[in-house]
């Protein structure tokens, strides 16, 4: 049918068919800025201006605009190309994307607001963002964007967007009192607040507030993610999923979905070559178990693969599905780790071709053990005390909107090419080749600008699917997961149930700590072996204790599949640990914070789990001095900005805690202490290579992933402040495996620490070549005396020659050389970053609903090399993990199926009801990291949910050990109590 | 993407209804599209848009308002004429992006068993214009959309003091249990959602004959407790 529509203010007329929405019809006329979220509209990536309100394109059918106005994102973008209109300036400027995916849609909603109400409030843009989810920025810096945006549009005058610096509450290791009468601090929250360190000295691109090097393209909404890329000939995958959470498959017969017309191939266990590999995207040699195929002919979980289609168009593909019978013999399963490894529970793995899993027969994928001692029963007798707690954590789903989306297809040279939404391209390829029958060098893999990860795609998911699908068809073949595959077949966080055994001396200080988990792998090992060995490493390193004790058993079920989740172990580990020292501290009658201060690690102090809990093995005969220990700490600093930011001395005022006026409501403040690492010693790894270029520019080729964290951003400045540049003068491209070097990928917090030390040893490299060709032409003996700043090389004498000039005679005029550097890095240290974690909650004691007020995260990382993203990153941090202790939860229904796939039944924040948020850096000096940067990304993860509990706790005096913080469990737990 | 065989948008309510009525194929209402267009896992059908017929707009008159079906929940949020509480119902019904389409006809005629607006109806007294007549919202709820008839209007009557109580896993999460209550010169009427198969009205001295549906939320016993908690807040 023809479409008639006034597109961004020019009539068009397109042909489409009655069933294609909007976002479909403009995606296909090349309106990039349209995404997927899902097909329901509740993510709100898909938005669009519909005779200038605000839509989601997904639930707008093409023929429903016939006769109307639409507005995309190319509205706002200049023609020529050379300004940015305000509302995109105000994104840049703010920080208010991280991979920006759904940033057109927010733009957009901002213009359509701003055209009717040119002053709008706070509130007035959170109503405008509800329709538009997000879990990178926690909508901070977004709101901040739309408010300054207003401001300029008005004509009103604003200021520069920058970090406000504090000064420093402590001497940098003490406590000191926090009085209650202190002024907050007076900015708006989107401002991180930086605490800078003397030790930390000036510089001039490292530490400042640099804008993102892909903003501009993002704000414009040009063709940069995983499915903005059409090919000619390009076929639609779709993948049939098993209705069964355990089955065997009988009998597949696929004739009648060949048959039907546009099907190029079906893929499934009959027809496909088979190796049994682990999916997890981590360094070789990948832990076992390998326990997974391709197609298997037992399906594990309810979503399980069972066939794939490629077809000319999704209807198609949709349409095959449809006709493959497939005859299960239903098998019996089980979703609780406590019950896997019960005599009558189903064996979830009974093949006889899966390698390294410790006793199929009980569904025990690993025992894993580590200590400090021989005998912790022994160091539990000699204790004064011992108290012993179990607590459940439960599953959740990393929810990227962007979900995972590949496309491959074989190249001119017959090389097949995967561009796909990954976290490790790297471990992908290595991954992949050998399960499409390849090798490593027959295939290339390209991460475009991701959507979001956190840890989902950290996962060779799907690319072995469009892999064999290309294979077989020799046409380029792209996939894309729905919302409800995202949820069911993509991957999770590991349940676990945590118990804690700890022995105290009467003064006060942990004798003993023992820490037993049963982890729930789901139906696949994947990451089962290493984010277990995490938790241990997590949940054992932020006290001291004479010894220590891991006892872990990592067992299968049939629940959809956990993987890799930003904290990657430590959420777990840590809301049990910090409930457990709680409660400890209430037993004992002291304060909590009190206890935990006299017990938790500080300068200087061993990590003496550390080498036990290797994921390369344990190390037992270390000696004392040669164990790591804890080179940089700020979190006296963290505690002490943290509590004047909550107002933590309104914990005592019974008067705040039980308001008269409101008799139902109980208010309370919690406090977690946390700590995390810094990348995998020993193992992650980054390469880098710099070239010079003609005009003194340089070209960064790193092969780090940026998942929209900032990581190209602050890898470039890295590489600016070595080289004595600009931002203006680095163009950065990663994460392509034919194209730049290896690079381990986004995980384990390593990319600032590992990656970006690889960019500054690299450019340390070339900063050498460009001194020695500057000294010569300067006519100066000593290269070493040379000076790189401001595009320009500098003699002692205050001479100086241009980068440009050194560029231009190194590749034209005399001994010509292409000035690079090369390097990569790996590091023998896994520094800790600390901090504090605040949040101030009521609750309704006669319901159980507990309202989040406030979430205040002070965090010492070292130095921060971007304050705005990392700012960004704790924000965002923050939101995940409030979601994981409040509201967030996999339902099951009695077979299996997890009825609550969805946004909204799956119920994650939105702009409309976050709490406020405030967060703090501050600075300390890592000597081992690029600049003295610690890692930044995960530990917003580790402290919400225990300090949820613990607040709680003070509101009620109840203590609650399972998560998330639902009414009705509160009400339960309030009835019991 | 759902299954349209084909699009109309008729521009009478006779071809609506002629097209409505037709043995084969399928055909389905087209209101503002958030729930149609959102089920990719429907059979084919023909849709019937409704937006070229004239049905949206909201007139005044005294204490009643009159609201035309195809009127959208922003509309609804955006007009300082109606009471507060129910623009914020409306507001709270939908996020941003898909209120501007969704319409308080396709609310209606889903009948969400959570949604807060059809509470907030039915206390103003909400009576549902439709093409086969007039029906009270609290029987149409119970009896469903009659078949081959069009919802065109409601009208509701807007005096009175209105109040709601709402218990939900997040302030904007669709509440486990929300109860609206308003209150004229001449009587007191309560709503709640999350405790039948649709928005009920409630008589607060027989809550214990109700017993709600469990679900991942909240157990029956659970909602039953709440409903007990709601009431009285919206009654004190």
């Amino acid at each position: 049918m023809n479409i008639s529509i006034v597109l961004n203010g020019a009539p068009r007329e397109f042909e489409c068919e009655p069933h294609v929405n909007l976002r479909t019809l403009l995606r296909r006329e090349g309106f990039f800025g349209v995404r997927y979220g899902s097909d329901s509209g509740e993510t709100g990536a898909a938005g669009v201006l519909l005779d200038g309100r605000l839509v989601s394109a997904d639930v707008v059918l093409s023929a429903q605009a016939n006769g109307h106005a639409v507005t995309t994102v190319e509205f706002l973008n200049d023609p020529t190309g050379q300004t940015l209109h305000p509302i995109q300036a105000a994104f840049v400027a703010t920080g208010a994307m991280q991979s920006g995916y759904s940033a057109p849609a927010m733009m957009l909603g901002a213009l359509a607001m701003l055209r009717r109400n040119p002053s709008p409030t706070e509130a007035d843009v959170r109503d405008m963002l509800s329709g538009i989810l997000d879990r990178e920025t926690a909508y901070v810096k977004p709101v901040e964007a739309i408010l300054r945006a207003a401001a300029v549009m008005r004509g009103d005058a604003t200021e520069p967007f920058r970090p406000q610096i504090l000064t420093p509450m402590t001497d940098g290791t003490n406590a000191v009192d926090v009085p209650g009468d202190l002024a907050p601090v007076d900015a708006s929250p989107a401002v991180p607040r930086v605490i800078p360190s003397v030790d930390v000295p000036a510089m001039n691109v490292v530490g400042k507030p640099e804008l993102k090097v892909d903003a501009v393209k993002l704000v414009k909404g040009n063709a940069a993610f995983g499915d903005d890329w059409e090919m000619r000939g390009m076929l639609y995958a779709k993948v049939l999923r098993s209705p069964h959470a355990h089955a065997r498959i009988v009998k597949i017969d696929d004739a009648r979905a060949r048959a039907l017309p546009g099907v190029h191939a079906v893929l499934h266990h009959e027809n496909t070559f088979k190796l049994r590999y682990a999916s997890g995207g981590q360094s070789w040699p990948n832990p076992h178990p390998y326990d997974q195929l391709s197609f298997d002919d037992v399906v594990r979980h309810v979503g399980d693969r069972v066939a794939a289609v490629a077809a000319e168009s999704i209807e198609i593909a949709e349409a095959a599905l449809a006709l493959i019978d497939v005859t299960y013999e239903v098998l019996a399963f089980n979703l609780d780790e406590r019950a896997a490894m019960d005599a009558d529970t189903p064996q979830v793995h009974t093949e006889s071709d899966s390698i390294g899993i410790h006793d199929a027969s009980k569904n025990l994928v690993h025992h894993l053990t580590g200590g400090t001692v021989k005998d912790i029963d022994a160091a539990f007798a000699a204790s004064d005390q011992v108290y012993e707690q179990t607590f459940r954590v439960h599953q959740v789903q990393q929810c990227p909107i962007e979900p995972h989306i590949s496309i491959a297809w074989l190249d001119e040279d017959e090389r097949l090419v995967i561009r796909t939404s990954t976290q490790v391209p790297f471990h992908v390829r290595r991954m992949v080749a050998p399960l499409l029958g390849l090798t490593v060098r027959d295939v290339r893999v390209v991460k475009p600008r991701i959507g979001g990860g956190f840890g989902a795609k950290q996962e060779m998911l799907i690319e072995d699917i469009v892999g064999h699908l290309a294979l077989a068809t020799r046409r380029p073949v792209r996939l894309e997961l729905t919302r409800e595959e995202e949820f069911v077949s993509s991957r999770t966080r590991h349940p676990q149930t945590i118990t804690y055994k700890t022995g105290v001396n009467r003064d006060g200080t942990l004798r003993a700590q023992k820490m037993s988990i049963i982890g729930n792998t789901g139906p696949y090992g994947t990451h089962g072996f290493t984010v277990q060995i995490v938790s241990g490493l997590r949940g054992l390193s932020s006290y001291n204790a004479e010894a220590k004790d891991f006892d872990c058993k990592v067992v299968y079920t049939n629940i959809p599949v956990p993987g890799a989740y930003r904290g990657y172990g430590a959420p777990q580990a840590e809301f049990a640990l910090e409930s457990h020292m709680e409660d400890i501290a209430f037993a004992r009658g002291e304060e909590p914070m009190d206890f935990k201060r006299r017990n938790w690690v500080k300068l200087g102090d061993r990590m003496d789990i550390a080498p036990r809990l290797g994921e390369r093995g344990s190390v037992d005969d270390i000696a004392d001095e040669d164990l790591p220990r804890v080179m940089s700490s700020g979190i006296e600093e963290c505690v002490a900005q943290g509590k004047r930011a909550i107002g933590w001395h309104r914990r005592d005022d019974p008067t705040w805690t039980t308001p008269a006026d409101r008799p139902n409501i109980r208010r309370g403040l919690g406090f977690a202490f946390c700590m995390h690492g810094t990348a995998i010693p020993f193992m992650d790894m980054g390469g880098c290579s710099i070239k010079m270029n003609d005009d003194g520019s340089f070209n960064v080729a790193a092969g780090a992933a940026d998942l929209g964290t900032g990581a190209d951003t602050v890898l470039a400045q890295i590489a600016a402040e070595v080289l004595g540049v600009t931002m203006e003068d680095i163009v950065m491209y990663s994460g392509d495996t034919d194209h730049t070097p290896f690079d381990v990928g986004a995980y384990a917090s390593s990319t600032t620490y590992i990656s970006g030390m690889a960019v500054k040893k690299a450019a340390d490299e070339l900063r050498w070549k460009i001194k020695k060709r500057a000294a010569k032409l300067l006519d100066v003996k000593e290269p070493c005396s040379i000076e790189l700043r401001d595009k320009r090389a500098w003699a002692p004498d205050g001479t100086s020659v241009s980068l440009e000039d050194v560029a231009l005679n190194s590749l034209h005029t005399e001994d010509q050389e292409q000035f690079m550097g090369t390097a990569s890095h790996v590091s023998v240290d896994c520094p800790p970053p600390f901090a504090a974690q605040f949040v101030d909650i009521e609750v309704d004691i006669d319901t159980g609903q507990v309202t989040v007020i406030k979430l205040v995260m002070a965090v010492d990382c070292g130095v921060a090399i971007n304050p705005v993203t990392a700012s960004g990153q704790v924000e965002g941090g923050m939101l995940q993990a409030l979601g994981y202790a409040h509201c967030e939860e996999f339902a099951f229904d009695d077979t299996g199926r997890v009825v609550n796939a969805a946004f909204g039944p799956y119920k994650i924040y939105r702009a409309d009801e976050m709490p406020a948020t405030e967060v703090f850096l501050v600075q300390t000096m890592e000597d081992s990291g690029p600049f003295g940067a610690k890692a930044v990304a995960e530990i917003p993860k580790d402290g919400v949910a225990p300090a949820l509990r613990a607040a709680i706790r003070h509101a009620t005096g109840v203590g609650i050990n399972e998560i998330p913080f639902t009414p009705e469990r509160v009400w339960t737990a309030l009835q019991q109590a | 993407m759902p299954h349209v065989l084909s699009y109309h948008r008729p521009t009478s309510l006779a071809n609506a209804l002629t097209l409505l009525r037709r043995a084969h194929p399928p055909t389905r209402l087209l209101a503002g599209g958030t729930l149609v267009n959102a089920d990719p896992a429907a059979a084919p059908v023909d849709v019937v848009d409704l937006q070229a017929l004239g049905l949206a707009g909201i007139t005044i008159d005294g204490t009643t308002a009159a609201i035309g079906a195809m009127t959208t929940l922003q509309d609804i949020v955006d007009d300082t004429r109606l009471p507060d509480v129910l623009r914020e119902l409306a507001r709270r019904e939908l996020p941003s992006a898909l209120r501007t389409l969704a319409t308080v006809g396709g609310t209606i005629a889903a009948g969400s068993w959570e949604s807060e607006l059809l509470a907030g109806l039915l206390v103003m007294e909400c009576t549902v214009v439709t093409t086969a007549g007039e029906q009270p919202l609290n029987e149409l709820l119970a009896n469903g959309v009659a078949p081959a008839t069009i919802i065109t209007s409601i009208r509701v009557h807007t005096n009175g003091d209105m109040s709601v109580a709402r218990t939900g896993r997040t302030p904007a999460d669709t509440p486990i249990v929300a109860v609206v209550a308003r209150r004229t010169a001449n009587a007191s009427t309560v709503a709640a959602t999350g405790v039948a198969t649709t928005p009920i009205l409630v008589d607060p001295a027989h809550v214990g004959a109700i017993k709600p549906p469990t679900d991942f939320r909240g157990s029956g016993e659970y909602r039953n407790h709440l409903l007990r908690v709601l009431i009285n807040r919206v009654s004190s």
